[in-house]
C-alpha cells in the first residue's frame, strides 16, 4: 500500500492510495464521514423574558427577548457553527464523572448577549475560558434582531461524531474514485483543448495516441466518454479520494486521525474475536 | 427565512460562500448594470471554492425572507 499526497491545504485534501479494494477504500471514506470527533454546541439555554440593559446616557431600557425565529432554529443554527477543536478533550461518557455532569476536560461553555437591532454573528459567541475554542468564522449570521430585541443565551459545547448529528461532522464532500486513463487518437480535435486547458492531466504525449488521466478534474473530460475513438482503462487498485473539512480541525488532522481511528477499530475486532 | 448554515446534502458551511457570492453579483451589477450571466455565476462560485451542485443550488435558490418576518416576533 503506497499514500501519495497529491494536494493538501488548511481544509482541503486529495490523495491517492495504491493498492487497496473496493471495501478499504469505502472504510476510510465512511471513518472520515462519521467517525472524526469534533466540538460542537449541544445545549442552549435561552434567557426568557425582559432584558433590562443601562444605556448610555444612563437611563435602562428594557428589551423583549423574543426574536424572529423560534428558539429551536436559532439553537439549531448556533449548533451548526464549526468551533476550534482539540482532539486530546474526551467524550463526555468516557470522562471519569457521571454523563450527567460536567468538567473542563469533556465541555465548553459560551455566553451570547446581543442588542437589537442588528445580526447576531457567531463572533458573538464567546468561549469561557480559553479563547481558541472561540468559532472559525466570526461572520456566519445566526439571527437578526429587531428594535427593542435582545438574545441572550448560554451554551454548552460537547465532543461527537458525524455519525450522530451533522454539528459533529468535520468533512464534506468525501469521496474516492479509481485511477483512469484514456487514450486519445491525435487526430480528434479536442488534443489541441487538452494541451491547452489540462496539461497537468497529460500522462504521455508522444506517438500518434495522447494518454491523459481524470485523476485532476478537467472540464474536457465529460467530453471524451461520448467519442467511440476514445479508449478508458480503469485501473481498480488505485483510488483518488478528495474531503473538505469546516475548519474546525485541518485537512492534515482529520486524515491522521482517521488513519489512528480505524486502527483501533480494527484492533477491537481482532481482540474480540476468540480463536 | 434566513439562509441555512451548512448545506442539506453534504454539510459543508455555505452561509459565509453566500454573503461573498453576494457581494460578487453585487458588483456585476453596478459595474455592468445587468444581472449576472450564467457564465458568470458559475466563475464566482469556482472562485469561492463552492464545486458540488448540492451547496451551488443552496445558494441559487435562496430567497432571504428574515426582513419579512422580523415584525412577526
Ligand atoms: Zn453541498
Amino acid at each position: 500500500m503506497k499514500i501519495k499526497i497529491l494536494q493538501i491545504s488548511e481544509r482541503y485534501a486529495r490523495f491517492e492510495i495504491e493498492g487497496i479494494d473496493y471495501a478499504y477504500a469505502n472504510m476510510i471514506r465512511r471513518t472520515l464521514i462519521n467517525d472524526i470527533p469534533k466540538l460542537a454546541i449541544k445545549n442552549v439555554t435561552f434567557h426568557l423574558g425582559s432584558i433590562r440593559k443601562v444605556e448610555e446616557d444612563g437611563k435602562a431600557k428594557v428589551y423583549n427577548s423574543s426574536t424572529p425565529l423560534f428558539n429551536e432554529i436559532i439553537s439549531h443554527r448556533i449548533g451548526l457553527i464549526p468551533l476550534k477543536t482539540d482532539l486530546n478533550m474526551k467524550f463526555r461518557n468516557e470522562c471519569d464523572h457521571p454523563a450527567d455532569q460536567a468538567c473542563p476536560l469533556c465541555t465548553v461553555n459560551y455566553t451570547l448577549t446581543k442588542f437589537g437591532p442588528g445580526i447576531v454573528y457567531s463572533g458573538d459567541l464567546m468561549p469561557i475560558g480559553d479563547e481558541k475554542f472561540a468559532p472559525v468564522d466570526p461572520n456566519i449570521p445566526i439571527v437578526k434582531l429587531d428594535e427593542n430585541q435582545a438574545l441572550v443565551i448560554d451554551a454548552e459545547a460537547i465532543m461527537g461524531t458525524g455519525r450522530e448529528h451533522a454539528r459533529w461532522q468535520v468533512t464534506s464532500g468525501v469521496a474516492y474514485k479509481v485511477h483512469r486513463e484514456f487514450r486519445i487518437p491525435k487526430y480528434l480535435e479536442i488534443i489541441d483543448l487538452i494541451r491547452k486547458d489540462c496539461k497537468a492531466n497529460i500522462i504521455s504525449d508522444e506517438g500518434d495516441v495522447m494518454i491523459i488521466t481524470d485523476d485532476i478534474p478537467c472540464r474536457h473530460i465529460a467530453k471524451l466518454y461520448r467519442m467511440d475513438e476514445v479508449k478508458m482503462e480503469e485501473d481498480e487498485s488505485r483510488f483518488i479520494f478528495q474531503f473538505e473539512t469546516d475548519g474546525s480541525l485541518s485537512a492534515k488532522e482529520t486524515l491522521k486521525f482517521a488513519i489512528k481511528r480505524l486502527r483501533t477499530r480494527l484492533d477491537r475486532i481482532r481482540d474480540s474475536v476468540v480463536v | 427565512m434566513m439562509m441555512p448554515v451548512r448545506c442539506f446534502s453534504c454539510g459543508r458551511v455555505i452561509i459565509t460562500d453566500y454573503i461573498r457570492f453576494q457581494e460578487n453579483v453585487e458588483k456585476i451589477r453596478r459595474e455592468k448594470n445587468r444581472e449576472p450571466t450564467s457564465d458568470e455565476i458559475d466563475q464566482i462560485f469556482s472562485d469561492l471554492g463552492v464545486n458540488r451542485y448540492c451547496c451551488r443550488r443552496m445558494i441559487i435558490s435562496h430567497v432571504d425572507l428574515i426582513d419579512d418576518v422580523i415584525g412577526f416576533d
